[in-house]
C-alpha cells in the first residue's frame, strides 16, 4: 500500500502523538488506527477526537479480560464519516478495583455501553447513572463475563438436564464401550461387529 | 389543568415484529413523556459462549444472533477470522456471498412491510409480503439447505457451491418479486392511511442524527449518504453498481421510502451479483477444526445490514478458541438511547410503529 | 344431570371437539422461533384453516407457545402468563432449546428443560423448526386434546408444588402472586 492512500490516517496519528502522551500507535491497515492510552488521558483524547478531528460517530465500545496480565483492555472505536476512518482508543485497568471515566456526557449512546460493561465485567465507571441491571435481573455471582466465571460448573448447579447429554461429552469412547444390548433395535443393525 | 402520569409497560410480550423486549412509559393521555427500555429477554450470553468452542463451533452459533437477518453476523464472524488469519477468500466466493447477503437484505425488508403495515393496523401487507418471503428463503434453502439459519458464508468463503439451475430460479424469483413490489406500492405507499400514519412521525434531528450513533436506513432518511458497502467496500461491492439513497425528512415515511428503493437497489444488485460471478473454487479450505489456531490480534469489521452497520469486534489470543467476540447490532443504539428519546411526546399508539421503523431487533441488543 | 358415564363420554367429545378446531395462540415470542410464526399464518401455510389464530392477550388464549431458548428473565413472566391463562390451557415447546437446552445448553442465562418448569404438551423437534413441523405439531395437539391426553393444565395443579419449587430454583426474587388453584 502506498503512502499516499494512508495520508489520512497518519494525519492522524502525527496530530494525536503532537498533542497527547500515547503508549503506542500505529495504523493497522487502511481505515484502521490504533492509540494506546492511559486510563486518565481517555477523556481528553475522545474530546479532541470529536471536537478538533471530526470523529463524531461512537461506533463501539468493547471491554476484553486479559486475566493473565490482571487487566481489562477497554477499547473505544470511533469513526470519522467523511474521511472513513475508524479510530481505536485502548486502554488497560486492573482488573480489581480498576475504574475509568465516565463518558456519556461526549456520545449519550456510550451510556448503553458502560452500563452493559458495568454489569458483565464488574468494571466501575465513575459518575454513570442508571439503572444497575440492564440485561441479567437478580444474578448474585460473579459478572458472568469475566473469564473466571465458569458458566458450565454454575449450569450444573442451577439447571436440570436431560439425559443423554452425558455421553455427548465424550462420544468416541462412550460408543465404544457400549455392548449391543443396549443399542435399540434399529441402530443394532449399524453396530460394529 | 395538571394531568396525572400513568405508567404504562409495553411488552415483554412480542411488541409487534420486534422481538421480545418492555418499554416501559411514562404517558400522560395518550402521549409519551418518558421512555425506558428494559432489555435482557433474550439474553443467551453469546459471547460467554463463544469464549468455550472452537473457532469453527462458535461460527455455527453466530447466526443466532439475530433472527431476522442471520446472514450478516457470519459475514461478519468469517471476515474478522479472515482479516485476523490472513487468509485469502475465492472470487467466485465473494460474488456468492454478496448474492446471499442481498437475498438476506429483500428477506428482512419483506419482513419488515408485513412489520411497518401491520402495526399500522393494516393486515393486508403481512399476508402478501411475508408470504412472498417464502420466495426467497425457497432460494435459500436450495443453496444452503436452511430456511431461517444457512451457515453459509464461513471462514475461507462459502460452504458449497451454487446448485444446478440455481441462476435461473433465482433470476426468476427476482422478476417475480419486482412486479409484487409493483402491488405493495399500491397497497402501502399509496393507501393515504398508511401515509397520514407516517409522515411527521419519529422524527429524529438531522443535525445530531451521526452524533447519536444512528446507522442505516434511518440515517439515510436523515439525508446523510452512510453506508458501509461505500464507505469501507467489503467483498466485491466496490465492483457492483448501486447508489446510496439518501432523503431529507427523518421520520417513519422517509424511512419507508427509502427501503422501498433499497428493496429494488439489492434484487438489482442480486442480478449484477450473479451475472458477473466467475467460475472456479468457492472455498479455501481450513485446517481440522480441532487443531485450527488463529494468530493474536483483533479485528472490527462491519456489514451493512438492512438495517444498519452491523459490526463485530474479534479479539484472539492464538489459542484455538476466540478471546473475545463482541457484536453490536444497530439496534443496541436504535433500540436503547435513540428509541427513548424519539418516543417522547409521541401518541403510544405509534410507539410499535415507531419500533419497526428504526428496525429494533432485541436479540441482538442483548445477544 | 349427566351423571352416568355414557352421557359424560359424548358431553366430553363435543367439548373437545370443539376446543380442538378453536385454537387460539398468544405468540409469546420468547425466541428464534417467533420468525417461523408470520410465514405458519400468512398466506403460503395459512394455519388458520387448522382453527389457529393469534390472541392478544392470555385471558382470551389457549395455547401458549414457547417459541425456543428461555431466558430466566423471560421464565418469571412466563409462569406469570401461564398463569393467567383459563382452563383448559396448552404449552407447546419449540425446538431444541425447548427440549435440552440445544445449543444454548451451557448458557448461564437459558433454562434446559422446559417441563420442567411448566407443563408442555408437544414439543417440536427442529432448529428452527419449519412451518410445516409446526403445523405438524398443532395437529398432533389437536388429536391430544381430541383424546383428552392434553392434561398439561390438570397437570400443574396437581403437582404445583413441585414444579413451584424448580421455579424457585432460579428466580431468588418471587414478586408475584400466588396462583389459586
Amino acid at each position: 500500500m502506498s503512502e499516499n492512500i494512508l495520508h489520512n490516517e497518519q494525519k492522524l496519528l502525527n496530530l494525536l502523538e503532537k498533542k497527547f502522551l500515547l503508549k503506542e500507535s500505529r495504523i493497522i491497515r487502511a481505515k484502521r488506527v490504533e492509540v494506546k492510552v492511559e486510563p486518565k488521558e481517555v477523556i481528553p483524547v475522545l474530546l479532541y477526537a470529536k471536537e478538533n478531528s471530526g470523529y463524531i460517530h461512537f461506533a463501539h465500545m468493547s471491554c476484553v479480560d486479559w486475566i493473565e496480565d490482571g487487566e481489562f483492555e477497554v477499547v473505544y472505536i470511533l469513526w470519522h464519516p467523511e474521511e472513513k476512518i475508524n479510530l481505536f482508543v485502548k486502554t488497560r485497568v486492573p482488573r480489581d478495583n480498576g475504574s475509568l471515566p465516565n463518558i456519556d456526557f461526549i456520545w449519550r449512546q456510550a451510556n448503553t455501553y458502560e452500563r452493559e460493561i458495568r454489569e458483565m465485567f464488574g468494571l466501575r465507571f465513575e459518575g454513570l447513572e442508571g439503572r444497575k441491571e440492564f440485561i441479567l435481573e437478580d444474578w448474585n455471582n460473579i459478572p458472568p463475563m469475566r473469564r473466571d466465571f465458569d458458566t458450565e460448573a454454575y449450569v450444573k448447579e442451577v439447571f436440570f438436564h436431560r439425559l443423554g447429554r452425558e455421553d455427548a461429552k465424550d462420544v468416541r469412547e462412550k460408543i465404544q464401550e457400549r455392548t449391543d444390548e443396549e443399542l435399540p433395535d434399529f441402530a443394532k443393525k449399524y453396530s460394529r461387529d | 389543568m395538571r394531568e396525572k402520569t400513568t405508567t404504562l409497560y409495553l411488552g415483554p410480550q412480542h411488541p409487534g415484529i420486534t422481538g421480545n423486549m418492555m418499554v416501559k412509559l411514562q404517558v400522560q393521555g395518550d402521549t409519551v413523556v418518558k421512555a425506558e427500555t428494559h432489555v435482557g429477554y433474550l439474553h443467551r450470553g453469546f459471547e460467554k459462549l463463544m469464549e468455550r468452542r472452537n473457532w469453527l463451533q462458535s461460527f455455527t452459533i453466530v447466526c443466532r444472533i439475530c433472527v431476522p437477518e442471520p446472514d450478516p453476523n457470519e459475514e461478519n464472524y468469517s471476515r474478522a477470522v479472515e482479516e485476523i488469519e490472513g487468509r485469502e477468500v475465492p472470487e467466485r466466493a465473494k460474488y456468492i456471498r454478496v448474492m446471499t447477503l442481498e437475498l438476506a437484505r429483500i428477506a428482512t425488508y419483506l419482513l419488515w412491510y408485513g412489520g411497518q403495515s401491520g402495526s399500522a393496523g393494516l393486515y393486508t401487507m403481512p399476508q402478501w409480503s411475508v408470504g412472498d418471503r417464502n420466495y426467497i428463503l425457497d432460494l435459500f434453502e436450495d443453496l444452503t439447505g436452511g430456511r431461517i439459519y444457512h451457515m453459509y458464508i464461513w471462514p475461507g468463503g462459502v460452504r458449497r457451491d451454487l446448485p444446478h439451475g440455481f441462476k435461473d430460479k433465482a433470476m426468476r424469483t427476482m422478476d417475480y418479486l419486482e412486479k409484487r413490489l409493483d402491488d405493495y406500492d399500491k397497497l402501502m405507499f399509496e393507501n393515504s392511511i398508511f401515509q397520514k400514519r407516517a409522515k411527521g412521525v419519529g422524527i429524529i434531528d438531522p443535525e445530531k442524527a451521526t452524533e447519536w450513533g444512528v446507522v442505516g436506513p434511518p440515517l439515510r432518511a436523515c439525508g446523510i449518504k452512510s453506508d458501509v458497502r461505500k464507505d469501507d467496500p467489503y467483498e466485491v461491492y466496490d465492483k457492483l453498481d448501486f447508489e446510496v439513497p439518501a432523503m431529507e425528512g427523518s421520520d417513519v415515511w422517509t424511512r419507508a421510502l427509502i427501503r422501498r428503493f433499497e428493496i429494488r437497489q439489492s434484487i438489482n444488485l442480486v442480478r449484477q451479483a450473479l451475472d458477473k460471478m466467475p467460475s472456479g473454487e468457492y472455498y479455501n479450505k481450513i485446517p481440522n477444526p480441532h487443531k485450527w489456531t488463529i494468530p493474536a490480534g483483533d479485528a472490527f469489521v462491519k456489514t451493512e445490514s438492512a438495517r444498519g452497520e452491523f459490526a463485530y469486534y474479534m479479539v484472539s489470543d492464538g489459542s484455538n478458541k476466540p478471546r473475545r467476540v463482541h457484536v453490536k447490532g444497530p439496534a443496541y443504539v436504535h433500540g436503547v438511547t435513540l428509541l427513548e428519546n424519539l418516543l417522547v411526546g409521541e401518541n403510544i399508539a405509534d410507539v410499535s410503529f415507531i419500533m419497526n421503523s428504526l428496525g429494533t431487533c432485541p436479540p441482538e441488543i442483548e445477544r | 344431570m349427566y351423571n352416568d358415564k355414557e352421557s359424560q363420554k359424548i358431553v366430553d367429545i363435543i367439548q373437545n371437539f370443539a376446543r380442538k378446531h378453536s385454537l387460539f395462540v398468544l405468540a409469546y415470542g420468547t425466541g428464534c422461533g417467533a420468525i417461523e410464526i408470520p410465514p405458519t399464518m400468512t398466506s403460503r401455510y395459512d394455519a388458520e384453516r387448522f382453527g389457529i389464530r393469534g390472541a392478544a392477550t392470555p385471558r382470551q388464549a389457549d395455547v401458549l407457545l414457547i417459541t425456543g431458548y428461555l431466558a430466566t428473565k423471560t421464565l418469571k413472566r412466563v409462569i406469570r402468563v401461564y398463569e393467567q391463562m383459563q382452563d383448559p390451557k396448552y404449552v407447546m415447546g419449540f425446538g431444541s432449546c425447548a427440549i435440552n437446552g440445544g445449543m444454548y445448553w451451557d448458557s448461564y442465562n437459558t433454562i434446559n428443560m422446559l417441563d420442567k418448569y411448566i407443563p408442555v404438551d408437544v414439543y417440536i423437534n427442529g432448529c428452527m423448526p419449519r412451518p410445516e413441523a409446526v403445523i405438524a405439531g398443532f395437529v398432533k395437539l389437536q388429536k391430544l386434546i381430541q383424546e383428552g391426553k392434553a392434561d398439561g393444565w390438570d397437570r400443574y395443579k396437581k403437582n404445583l408444588d413441585e414444579y413451584r419449587a424448580n421455579q424457585k430454583k432460579i428466580i431468588t426474587n418471587w414478586v408475584m402472586p400466588d396462583f389459586n388453584r
